[in-house]
């Protein structure tokens, strides 16, 4: 067997390890009792949770799931934790995407949220889209679409995503334009919050939070401290974060422990690569100069 | 023709976009109202550009299937799906495409259990690679690698409730927030000013290159040819 | 000799395909059992449908996709292939029908003209919608080769338009407010404790520290982009200038790498979530 053949032999068996070891540390909770992880919320997520918490009820809270199926893992939870801290505020959500692909998982989470609101609270009356949230739904157009709403939401939307008019929806009373909102949140996957804080926030007025994939969460920092951005949850520990502040229990603070582990994996990992090649070049210098 | 072609569509953009650029520093109705109808036409085209784009991606794969070019047997899936989904769209569990909308039907199931699954699954498979890649790529061979590891260790540690434990136990209960303030700092000072940096060099080459268009001198989004 | 090679390749594609036969069987047998075999109190197994079965053969068909999804860690493969094409048509499927018709379409086009609930309003969309649904059929002829060039119009109009609002959106927002946050910080410290004895434990905490993060983001600021923008020699002080710029990157850099794995691991716990809790239905 010639030399590079073995060390690429070798080389996959470290692949292999790699992926059962990340496989392991993944799956490894669901089947260990762990204690439970004791965390202070990162001061980013609670801004954003007190500014959230310091609207009135019936104030409007937009929530655009800028996102599709490929974020939903940090996503989702993220969606779900600020949805049902709006219902049980008495806010009134208003949801709706840039990106045409997550449409119905957006409609599902809202559908969910609302029924366990109601569940959570012990509610009689179910929540009533068109009464208690709306679910807007896409629209082409992206920074176009901001302007657009921020001129004319109803004229953006003339139908939510159920086909119900939007004219006279209850829902939606004293709200036309876009700084008519008392707070728009962004769960951005992709560039969308550079869309809506140019052509949104600092055009029309209204205060803007985000919820980032952690991909994009460094990002969103000069924002955060410009105050072009109010709040700022970042991956699925600002997910876990925010579920935390509204006590949901929730996917996010579930996975904290397996998010926890491979962390500690990897750096585990690029440790052991760097002292294993300190070493190697310690000896190698040892023999060129002993 | 050539007036036709290129320097009329010229004109139109350096108009368009000087219309657009006045808008935005007259505050008055007539502007607004500007805007209103502008980024309306922009929503209404959107509909028939999203029909170009899927359209023209059906297209490269039905053109792969009737050349029988290599690895065309895989495109026949791509109609294939592509031809269900529209198909139960249309079909909307009855009703028809001007119908209701039917939430529970056969492309509500196709959306749940095969697109999600496989959008969800492709990205996730990058844990793997990227976990594999740390271990045989991340050296600190100078001091710019050193910076670069030690502050992806801070914020891999700190960005994850594990630390908190960790912390308290090396440094006392009262110092719980050791290893999330360090990622926090790292955040919020030297990320923070390096990705300003990146934003304020992204915005001036964004401008540039929308004198560029209003000029006439950036001309590729019309297409080849004259 | 020339045979061995071939040999033993045909002896490992015939062990791939015994042992994806045999996972084949696995799977489908799990999946049996985790969807429809239900034990009773008599600690019997019997076969159900369950309440929902059109979602348990779904969960069974998106578990399925997904383990062939992850077979490509172990290499690209036809199985893989399939699964990614039919993804591909599956979501331009829905693209086309909910995006383009249901949420496009539809409303701003057909139903604002064909349903519009008054003459007067059927005028006003005519008046309105006219000019853009032009554009957009003048877009489609792109797929012309003969008359492509008309397309040139709407995305003449569209880019035109963007390329006029995004300057002055941009200056505002990514050029003047982040500029202004930069100096901001020495401002909101210094003014409201100007009284406050120097170098004191307070002095520090109000105005020391705060004024000390404002320095260190300025400077990584402007180091980082002497260090784009500057094309002299980076030697001498240019060059310490413009070395202390890529330090600055490479903690940014670090930052988000740190993020991205965190991220990634974020969308592996999310299908390991649903293989666990809804196709094998082991609750945690």
């Amino acid at each position: 067997m010639s030399e590079s053949s073995a060390a690429s032999r070798g080389m996959t068996i470290a692949r292999w390890v790699i992926y059962a070891l990340v496989a392991l540390t993944v799956v490894l909770p669901y089947f260990v009792v762990f204690p439970t992880l004791k965390y202070k919320v990162s001061p980013e997520s609670a801004k954003l949770f007190d500014k959230v918490n310091s609207l009135k009820p019936g104030a409007h809270v937009m929530i655009a799931f800028d996102y599709d199926p490929a974020s939903s893992a940090e996503l989702d939870p993220m969606g779900r934790a600020i949805l049902l801290h709006c219902f049980k505020k008495g806010l009134i959500p208003v949801v709706m995407t840039h990106w045409s692909s997550g449409l119905d998982n957006d409609r599902k989470i809202l559908a969910e949220t609302a029924a366990r609101a109601q569940e959570d609270m012990k509610r009689q009356e179910p929540f009533v889209s068109g009464r208690d949230y709306v679910f807007l739904g896409f629209r082409p157009g992206y920074s176009n679409l901001v302007l657009n709403m921020g001129e004319n939401l109803k004229g953006s939307f003339d139908k939510d995503f159920y086909g119900q008019p939007t004219a006279a929806m209850s829902a939606l009373q004293g709200v036309s334009q876009l700084k008519d909102l008392d707070l728009v949140i962004d769960l951005a996957a992709g560039a969308s919050v550079e869309v809506w804080i140019a052509f949104g926030s600092d055009r029309f007025h209204f205060p803007l939070g985000v919820g980032s994939v952690a991909v994009q969460a460094p990002n969103i920092y000069p924002y955060l401290q410009s105050g072009q951005v109010c709040g700022l949850l970042g991956g699925l520990r600002g997910a876990a974060d925010y579920e935390q502040l509204v006590d949901a229990n929730g996917a996010a603070m579930r996975s904290m422990w397996s998010q926890s582990l491979a962390h500690v994996l990897i750096i585990g990992l690029i440790l052991f690569a760097n002292a294993r090649m300190l070493l190697a070049r310690y000896r190698r210098t040892g023999k060129a100069t002993g | 023709m050539f007036f036709k072609r290129l320097t009329l569509p010229l004109i139109i953009v350096f108009a368009i976009g000087m219309a657009g650029f006045v808008q935005y520093y007259v505050p008055h109705p007539w502007s607004d109202a500007f805007q209103e109808e502008m980024t309306t036409w922009f929503r209404v085209i959107g509909g028939f550009a999203l029909f170009l784009g899927a359209y023209s991606l059906l297209h490269m794969h039905v053109t792969r299937i009737r050349r029988a070019a290599p690895g065309w047997g895989y495109s026949v899936f791509v109609f294939i799906g592509a031809a269900a989904m529209i198909a139960v769209g249309l079909y909307n569990d009855g009703k028809g495409p001007l119908g209701p909308d039917q939430q529970k039907d056969w492309f509500d199931w196709g959306y749940r259990w095969v697109f999600v699954p496989c959008q969800a699954t492709i990205f996730s498979i990058l844990a793997f690679f990227i976990a594999s890649a740390a271990f045989r790529t991340f050296r600190a061979r100078n001091a710019a690698a050193v910076m670069l590891l030690v502050a992806a260790i801070i914020v891999m540690f700190g960005r994850v409730p594990i630390n908190e434990g960790v912390s308290g136990w090396l440094f006392g209960q009262d110092h719980r927030q050791v290893f999330s303030g360090a990622a926090t700092v790292v955040n919020e000072y030297p990320n923070m000013a390096a990705k300003r940096a990146i934003i304020l060099g992204v915005s001036l080459g964004a401008i540039a290159q929308s004198l560029r268009i209003l000029f006439g001198i950036e001309r590729s989004y019309l297409g080849g040819g004259d | 000799m020339s045979d061995a090679p071939a040999k033993s390749r045909n002896l490992k594609s015939s062990i791939e395909m015994g042992v994806v036969a045999l996972l084949v069987v696995v799977f489908m047998v799990v999946s049996l059992f985790a969807q429809f075999i239900v034990q009773d109190a008599g600690r019997h197994f019997h076969f159900t449908w369950g309440a929902d079965p059109r979602k348990s053969i779904g969960i069974i068909i998106a578990a399925g996709l997904t383990l062939v999804m992850y077979s490509f860690l172990y290499r690209d493969n036809a199985f893989f292939k399939v699964a990614e094409n039919l993804y591909v048509g599956v979501a331009l499927g829905y693209t086309m029908i909910m995006a383009c018709w249901r949420q496009a379409l539809r409303p701003d086009v057909y139903e604002t003209l064909f349903y519009a609930p008054t003459a007067a309003a059927f005028w006003n969309a005519a008046l309105h919608r006219a000019m853009p649904i032009l554009l957009g059929i003048l877009l489609i002829t792109r797929l012309s080769r003969k008359y492509g060039w008309l397309s040139r119009y709407s995305y003449a109009i569209m880019v035109g338009w963007g390329a006029g609002v995004t300057i002055p959106l941009t200056v505002n927002s990514f050029l003047f407010q982040q500029l202004y946050a930069s100096v901001a910080p020495f401002q909101d410290a210094v003014a409201p404790h100007a009284a406050m004895t120097a170098f004191s434990g307070a002095w520090f905490m109000n105005i020391g520290l705060p004024v000390l993060g404002a320095v260190v983001v300025m400077v990584g600021t402007v180091a980082v982009l002497f260090y784009f923008f500057f094309s002299i020699e980076h030697k001498g002080a240019g060059g310490a200038v413009s070395w202390l710029g890529i330090l600055f990157l490479m903690v940014a850099f670090g930052a988000s790498f740190g993020y991205t794995v965190m991220g990634r691991i974020s969308l592996l716990i999310g299908r390991i979530n649903f293989l666990l809790n809804d196709w094998l239905r082991i609750s945690t």
